[in-house]
């Protein structure tokens, strides 16, 4: 089952940090699919899923970013009340920790969330016998 | 085989030193004091005549000079020959206060040159060298200082200056430099962009660097050396001593020889004045005897260091001091406990993090605070907060080890530190100590 590549960006909590970062992907002609911020009083981690990782990370490494390329789940569940809570006792049944998550795409009553945990293949395994629906990166940029 | 410029000074016998010194000293007191008002005030208020002053064995006698002297003698005020005799003056980097302007006569350049000529030669210079300055020209005595000496010695000379730095590198390239002189912050700026250009050490013809004008530890050395693929040596001076090549680090590497036929080194206690003996740590003072439009006696330089005369590998006999370990004057006092940048810089780059960084000094609620802002470096990112977070904290314990007092520390992306060409901004003290 193959995961989906997520880019972490390291930014400065400065005016149009985040600006300047999706400038750069825009200028290049590259699409976001889901994203999200993870934000200190120092820092931020922005985290990217893009419809082309290799040249998002290329063309983010030459503007001099600090970047992290990490694979992470993606799942789609039904927009129902305890789809997601499902999916989160799988993966805590298994003794998967998850360190993150966050939603993208809503829509014809389905939700896709990524989720950053400690160990894919264990959770991979876990989502698979519960018959969760998991994406793959190409299964993204398509979206 | 070892090199020297001059090796009748540089490897002279001590007591044939001290002969040269004694009868130069002399003449240099008298010359002071008859040219020197403002010096001669001070002598006579302490009670010392010239003829008081018969041999180097009475140099404690004589009255220590400071900035503050300096600042408030400006412009004129410790000149000691007639104008028309000057053919230059540089002026401080002013990184503390006011700038002081020194003069110089021809001998005193000549003099400058050939001091600078000693440093150049002992880092394996020679006139087939290429020799690529990009210490700031202008009021600035690098620039100035390794200029002259590089053209003393006959190597080919780029007066680069600093900044420009991917012009830096395609010259250095195109002209085959083989020696580098600038700022330490600046050379490792330089090792930074040579690797982001895709470069290797393999592709530059350098072979040594000569770099002072601001403390640098070992650590820092070692990273310069391995991103240039040079031996790193340290050059020390002050404007108020010429400029750089006051004293020059030869091929052992382990401190920097005085040029002693020029300048005689004490180390004082900076509280009470009293001369201490080699090995202790102290202030250094530089009597000037030779120089003739600007000659300080005493002058206390506010820098800590060491001074020893054990046999040298290289078979200089000159007293050699080692690195600074800090300035009286830069030396922060944080929660009543004495930090030197310097020992910030140490932890830093033991634990692999780039010695770009910032201290910021305030006082919060009457107590002070003390933050560090460090670059990461991008093969330390990593996506979860809680791993920068943790890195944040470890580094603030090692810190802590090493001070005594708790640091905050505060990770941030590459580059968000501006680099400095020349002399590296590190210290911020908000706190209003002083007017």
């Amino acid at each position: 089952m193959a995961n989906v590549r997520q880019i972490s960006v390291f930014i400065e909590n400065k005016i149009n940090s985040l600006g300047t970062v999706l400038g750069i992907l825009k200028k290049n002609g590259i699409n976001l699919r889901a994203m999200s911020i993870a934000d200190t009083r120092d820092f931020g981690i922005l985290r990217l899923i893009v419809n082309d990782t290799d040249k998002a990370c290329e063309v983010l490494a030459q503007s001099e970013y600090a970047l992290n390329v990490s694979d992470v789940v993606a799942v789609t569940i039904p927009d129902k009340t305890g789809a997601l809570s499902y999916v989160l006792d799988i993966l805590g049944a298994n003794g998967v920790n998850v360190e993150y998550l966050y939603v993208f795409m809503s829509g014809q009553a389905q939700v896709s969330i990524v989720i950053r945990v400690d160990d894919n293949e264990k959770a991979n395994k876990a989502l698979k016998s519960g018959g969760v629906v998991q994406l793959t990166e190409n299964d993204i940029a398509a979206m | 085989m070892e090199k020297y410029w001059n090796k009748e000074i540089e490897c002279m016998s001590r007591e044939d030193m001290k002969k040269l010194q004694d009868e130069r000293l002399v003449a240099q007191v008298k010359h002071v004091y008859e040219h020197v008002p403002y010096y001669k005030k001070l002598m006579d208020e302490k009670g010392v005549t010239p003829e008081d002053i018969k041999s180097t064995d009475d140099l404690h006698k004589l009255p220590f000079l400071s900035k503050a002297d300096l600042r408030e003698a400006y412009p004129y005020g410790l000149l000691a020959k007639p104008l028309s005799e000057c053919v230059r003056i540089h002026s401080t980097s002013g990184t503390t206060g006011k700038r002081v302007v020194a003069f110089y006569t021809q001998n005193d350049v000549d003099m400058w040159d050939d001091c600078v000529a000693r440093a150049i030669t002992a880092a394996g210079g020679t006139k087939d060298d290429v020799c690529q300055i990009a210490y700031g020209f202008g009021l600035f005595t690098g620039g100035a200082g390794l200029n002259g000496g590089s053209h003393k010695v006959g190597c080919l000379t780029l007066p680069m200056s600093s900044g420009s730095t991917n012009r830096q590198i395609q010259f250095m390239q195109d002209l085959h430099s083989t020696i580098l002189c600038c700022t330490p912050s600046y050379a490792a700026y330089i090792g930074e962009t040579v690797a982001e250009l895709g470069l290797t050490p393999d592709d530059l013809d350098l072979k040594a660097g000569i770099f002072g004008a601001e403390p640098w530890t070992e650590e820092m050395r070692h990273s310069i050396e391995q991103s240039l693929g040079i031996k790193a040596y340290d050059i020390y001076g002050l404007t108020e001593s010429s400029g750089p090549g006051v004293a020059f680090e030869c091929s052992e590497q382990s401190g920097m020889h005085i040029n002693e036929d020029n300048f005689i080194a004490e180390i004082i206690n900076p509280e009470t004045g009293e001369v201490l003996p080699d090995g202790e740590v102290g202030e250094l003072v530089f009597t000037s005897i030779t120089k003739e439009a600007f000659p300080l006696l005493r002058y206390r330089t506010r820098d800590l260091c060491v001074l020893s005369r054990k046999k040298c590998s290289c078979g200089r006999t000159l007293v050699k001091m080692s690195k600074p370990m800090g300035r009286s004057d830069d030396m922060m006092i944080i929660r009543g406990v004495n930090v030197f940048p310097s020992q910030i810089e140490t932890v830093l780059i033991a634990e692999g993090y780039s010695p770009n960084y910032q201290i910021e000094v305030d006082r919060v609620n009457n107590s002070d605070t003390l933050d560090i802002n460090v670059e990461l470096n991008p093969d330390q990112f990593s996506d979860k907060v809680k791993d920068i977070q943790n890195r944040e904290r470890a580094l603030s314990a090692s810190i802590k080890a090493m001070l005594g007092i708790n640091p905050k520390v505060h990770l941030l992306p590459p580059k968000s530190i501006t680099r400095s060409e020349g002399k590296a901004v590190r210290v911020i003290d908000k706190r209003k100590l002083h007017d």
